[in-house]
């Protein structure tokens, strides 16, 4: 990501934003698997009752906190390390 | 000409050097989603009692993020040096970590 010029960077920004769409209805699908695999078990009448009701709103609150905080820790890992030269794939790049 | 855009004369263009930004972030995204959903599966229990992390769960998820990172590590290390010690026997082998 180094190397860009202005030009070339609106660019990747544009390839970025769209990524994040993605990324995001990808993490909304997976949340809602998560969620109903974890949650709903009892299929005795078509509506949750109020225990899933109650699962599945602490399950997503949990989940979005925890990905919070993995983020967080995620980004400074990979800061720490970036500065002893190495990168995510291995190879010294 | 340069076959992989790199070591030519003119260096790479513009979409190229984009390609390149763009799969390094797909490389990082798709990490991340595999440790998130890791470290969660592991840390968390499936009954959520609660919808605050609690105090080891926190703390789990922390060491959990640190050690995934460690595995990468080590992984990548040991994939270059037998890559490196085969690289005498049979030349092109291994070629994925060893750019």
């Amino acid at each position: 990501m180094d190397g860009l010029t202005a030009a070339e960077q609106r660019e990747f920004q544009a390839v970025v934003e769209r990524r994040q769409m993605r990324e995001f209805m990808t993490m909304y699908s997976n949340l809602v698997q998560r969620c109903f695999d974890d949650c709903v078990t009892d299929f005795t009448s078509k509506t949750m009752n109020n225990k899933e009701e109650g699962c599945i709103s602490k399950c997503v609150e949990k989940w979005l906190k925890g990905s919070e905080r993995m983020g967080q820790r995620f980004a400074e890992q990979n800061a720490a390390m970036m500065q002893s030269g190495g990168s995510l794939g291995g190879a010294g790049r | 000409m340069s076959m992989f855009g790199f070591g030519g004369v003119q260096g790479p263009t513009s979409a190229q050097k984009i390609a390149a930004a763009e799969a390094e972030l797909e490389m990082v995204t798709d990490m991340f989603n595999r440790l998130t959903s890791s470290c969660f599966k592991k840390c968390v229990p499936k009954d959520y009692r609660e919808s605050e992390l609690n105090k080891g769960e926190s703390v789990c998820l922390d060491r959990c993020v640190a050690k995934f990172f460690e595995v990468n590590v080590k992984v990548s290390e040991q994939m270059q040096s037998q890559a490196a010690s085969r690289q005498g026997g049979a030349p092109g082998a291994g070629g994925m970590f060893g750019m």
